[in-house]
């Protein structure tokens, strides 16, 4: 009984470690998702803080091109 | 996986001196008394594994218990303390506790912290106040209690996370409205360049058009090319009409963003309207929600013990406790249901707040303009502080109570066609003032070209961000969808596995009873998982587990085949489990396959089993000493405190000590133990047939029937015995009748009811059994001559048929 049975453990990291291959994902929002759980950060204020520099960074990147034309 | 060779316990709750258990790898069965120190055990194991004990830990008796662990007794240069030595003795420990309260371990090795960190989650104790919790825990508190258990609370909170995400995401693009952003930077772009732009070639298009009737030989290729157009028709003595320019091109934007805004609001409130009305259908109910803390205070007053007998301590009328955390349970998931619809206006009204208060912001900051501070401008202000208020109108609405009536959705709205008056009126002026300046060609394009590269570039901010939200939202979207399946599919095999151990066990303890195929079920509300429900076959039906129907020893054999599942299922470290006091409300049948069940299902662990019911000692200890079990007795004496009893139980003594002591506890199922040990030996004696019964089950024989065998024997031999003995009388006792300890008996003996019966089954006993020789009447005392039957000495002699 034990050997088929997945602990929450076993779930969380399985997803993260297959979470790249999920269809229409943005990479670089799931390389952060990944990186906080590695690093045990992964809570609601840290999350949304990355996902707003994940933004501003694109933003910016794309505005500093837009500027170079 | 550990098992336990040795405890030691001294100076620890109810043990004062130093209590001794050698069990060598071994499964124990402790009796005792209540009170003497059977509990002291279990307490000690779980501070010592989970540095706690949850039982003792209250207001009252704060750090988690540990106020109360140490015996009140112990000099206080002494420690308490609990030792154990394991097979593994790498894992031995010793955990002490000084009369400071301070607690110190004798082992601090990495391989001790890592069994100890890995036990948490295992299910290594289970006493009788915790054996039904789950069975009638509320369907959401059985997902949380059973993903605690099987560490799926850590997979809820990832999914939660996930979700929570996908759902603030979506909000804040609602709430933005790009597209009405990206529609009004458009209409900027339109007026000033007669065209609209999406492209930087369509803006470029549209820039070497305007800036043709300057003739500057220049192609606009680039937005540094536009810069330097820009640049070069700059003229610098039109500043105060740029100012106004661009003041009333910013109203013109702003207002038409705070337009575009309005049917969502109407759309959004509309729907916080409906919920609210919804809820406040019933006034009643909403009251009621104020009891739900109150409510849940008093489940969880009961849950942990802070009231140990069966009554409530609100109205302390007496009450079934586990009826009583029904009750509650099933008051609180109802009141819960209320507080869910409530949550989602309060949602609703989160959105529409998110949705309104950028648009007052925006009003805000033009309200700041420097030109409003002109008169001319008074009456334009006024009317644009106007919209604001009716914008917070709505959020008015939203801070009244469920007592209150929300204004209707119609009574409530802004008027967009006021609004588009002064929109028109901005864009018109905008337009008028820069136009006007006819005769300079230069500062009209200059103020177009400019006024539509910025709106240009804003809306390529927007449509930008737009674009990082929307890839966002679909990927916590996707993450979420892929991650609930992958939970969902775990917890299932789990569950599926889980029932058919449970069931296995239930059945065991319950065989022939229509309840069969048990299973947990998870229970979905909009796709997500919101609960677990037991669900069985009952009566060949499937259904609900029909908890009303059963009696609180089937509850409680559900509950002990959770727990015992759960060991098997989840743990790895600790071979042992302890059960401390769980068969009290069993009955007798129950109480028999319990001890099967533990011997023949649970025959590699090691099982400390603790009762104080003496009546199922008697009943299952030789069973589980053919088993290879130990077997001991606690005592208490004032001096040492818990202790292990020394020699057997004398039963007659108990029994008439109790007399003595006018103590009815317990006193009926001692006479009834008693007379079937006595009329075991009187059937034995006399060859009195009962039916054929294998090994082990032939010594269970209950007084009923060996009471029968009795007097049929002596009916068919014995000239006389009959009458003297008067067994008739003794089969009518209740105790003999039903089962003392089952559930359903209601007989509440008095002291002198006792008395009379123990005299009848005295006399009854001294009709077999000879007080001088002290030997039964036998048929290997048979006088054939004579045809009489005796006891050693002959003082007992009857006639007895050859």
């Amino acid at each position: 009984m034990n050997k088929k049975i997945k602990s929450g453990k076993d779930v969380i990291d399985e997803f993260f470690s297959e979470i790249l291959n999920i269809e229409d994902v943005d990479q670089k929002t799931v390389e952060k998702l990944v990186e906080l759980y590695k690093e045990n950060n992964l809570t609601d204020r840290k999350i949304q803080n990355a996902l707003e520099e994940l933004k501003q960074a694109e933003l910016n990147s794309k505005a500093r091109n837009d500027g170079k034309d | 996986m550990a098992k336990i060779k040795s405890i030691n316990i001294s100076g620890i709750r109810g043990v004062k001196d130093l209590l001794t258990l050698d069990i060598n790898k071994k499964s124990i069965l402790i009796y005792g008394d209540n009170g003497t120190g059977k509990s002291s055990l279990t307490d000690a194991f779980e501070w010592l594994f989970y540095d706690r004990i949850g039982h003792l830990s209250n207001e009252e008796i704060g750090r988690k218990g540990r106020d109360a662990l140490r015996n009140i007794f112990v000099p206080g240069n002494e420690d308490g303390y609990i030792e154990i030595k394991f097979d593994n003795n790498k894992l031995d420990i010793k955990k002490s506790i000084d009369s400071s309260i301070s607690a110190s371990t004798s082992n601090i090795s990495d391989e001790f912290n890592d069994f100890i960190a890995a036990s948490q989650s295992e299910n290594l104790i289970l006493r009788y106040r915790d054996l039904v919790q789950f069975i009638i825990a509320s369907k959401t508190e059985k997902l949380t209690k059973l993903q605690n258990i099987i560490g799926f609370s850590e997979v809820a909170d990832v999914r939660s996370l996930l979700k929570k995400n996908a759902g603030r995401i979506a909000r804040n693009i609602k709430s933005s409205n790009y597209d009405n952003q990206k529609n009004v930077k458009q209409s900027i772009i339109l007026e000033n360049l007669g065209r609209n732009a999406h492209s930087d070639e369509q803006l470029f298009e549209g820039a070497n058009e305007l800036i043709k009737p300057l003739k500057l030989g220049i192609e606009i290729k680039s937005r540094e090319d536009i810069k330097k157009v820009l640049k070069k028709i700059e003229t610098k003595e039109d500043n105060a009409l740029l100012e106004q320019i661009n003041f009333f091109t910013r109203m013109w934007e702003v207002l038409s963003e705070v337009v575009g805004n309005v049917d969502n609001i109407h759309e959004s409130y509309k729907s916080y309207h409906t919920i609210g009305k919804e809820l406040k259908k019933d006034p009643e109910k909403i009251k009621k929600l104020q009891l739900l803390a109150l409510l849940k205070e008093g489940q969880s007053v009961l849950k942990n013990d802070v009231v140990q007998d069966n009554y409530c301590p609100l109205c302390q009328q007496e009450k079934s406790k586990v009826q009583l955390i029904q009750e509650l349970n099933k008051r609180i998931e109802e009141l819960e249901q209320l507080a869910e619809e409530k949550n989602k206006l309060d949602e609703q009204a989160e959105e529409l707040e998110q949705l309104i208060q950028p648009n007052i912001n925006m009003i805000d900051s033009l309200l700041r303009e420097k030109l409003f501070k002109k008169d001319k401008y008074e009456k334009l202000k006024s009317q644009i502080a106007e919209v604001k208020k009716s914008l917070n109108s709505f959020l008015y609405e939203l801070k009244k109570g469920l007592s209150v009536a929300f204004a209707e959705p119609g009574k409530i709205k802004i008027d967009k066609n006021e609004f588009y008056i002064i929109v028109k009126q901005s864009q018109d002026t905008a337009k008028i003032l820069t136009e006007n300046q006819s005769s300079n060609i230069k500062f009209q394009i200059y103020t177009k070209l400019s006024q539509a590269v910025t709106a240009y570039e804003e809306y390529q901010r927007i449509e930008k961000e737009q674009g990082i939200l929307s890839r966002q939202q679909v990927t916590f979207e996707g993450l979420y969808a892929d991650f609930i399946k992958r939970q969902e599919e775990a917890l299932n095999v789990f569950l599926t596995m889980f029932s058919q151990d449970i069931d296995d066990y239930y059945t065991t303890m319950n065989p022939n009873e229509r309840v069969e195929d048990i299973k947990l079920v998870p229970i979905k509300k909009d796709g997500d998982l919101v609960g677990i429900t037991i669900e069985c076959s009952f009566f060949d039906e499937a259904k609900t587990f029909p908890i009303a129907y059963l009696s609180e020893s089937h509850l409680n054999c559900l509950g002990l085949s959770f727990f015992l599942a759960s060991v098997k299922a989840f743990n790895k470290e600790n071979e042992f489990f302890i059960l401390d006091d769980i068969i009290s409300s069993y009955d007798r049948s129950h109480r028999a396959r319990f001890a099967k069940l533990l011997t023949e299902k649970f025959s590699d662990y090691q099982v400390i089993l603790l009762t104080h019911e003496q009546e199922f000692f008697e009943l299952v200890s030789s069973d589980v000493k053919n088993k290879g079990w130990s077997i001991k007795n606690f005592k208490w004496t004032k001096n040492s405190g818990a202790g292990v009893e020394k020699g057997t139980v004398k039963i007659k003594e108990r029994i008439l000590k109790k007399f003595k002591e006018k103590n009815i506890d317990g006193l009926g199922n001692d006479i009834r133990v008693y007379t079937e040990k006595v009329m075991k030996e009187v059937a034995f004696n006399i060859e009195a047939p009962v039916a054929f019964r294998y090994n082990a089950l032939n010594e269970k024989r209950m007084a009923p029937e060996l009471l029968n065998a009795v007097q049929s024997r002596i009916s068919k031999k014995g000239n006389g015995l009959k009458e003297k003995a008067n067994i008739t009388r003794v089969k009518g006792m209740p105790m003999f009748i039903g089962n003392t300890t089952s559930h359903d008996n209601e007989f509440n003996e008095s002291i002198e009811d006792l008395e009379v019966m123990w005299e009848n089954i005295e006399n009854m006993i001294r009709t077999f059994y000879c007080n001088s020789c002290r030997k039964f009447m036998s048929v290997k005392y048979f006088d054939n001559v004579e045809s009489k039957i005796r006891c050693g000495c002959g003082n007992l002699t009857y006639d007895w048929e050859k």
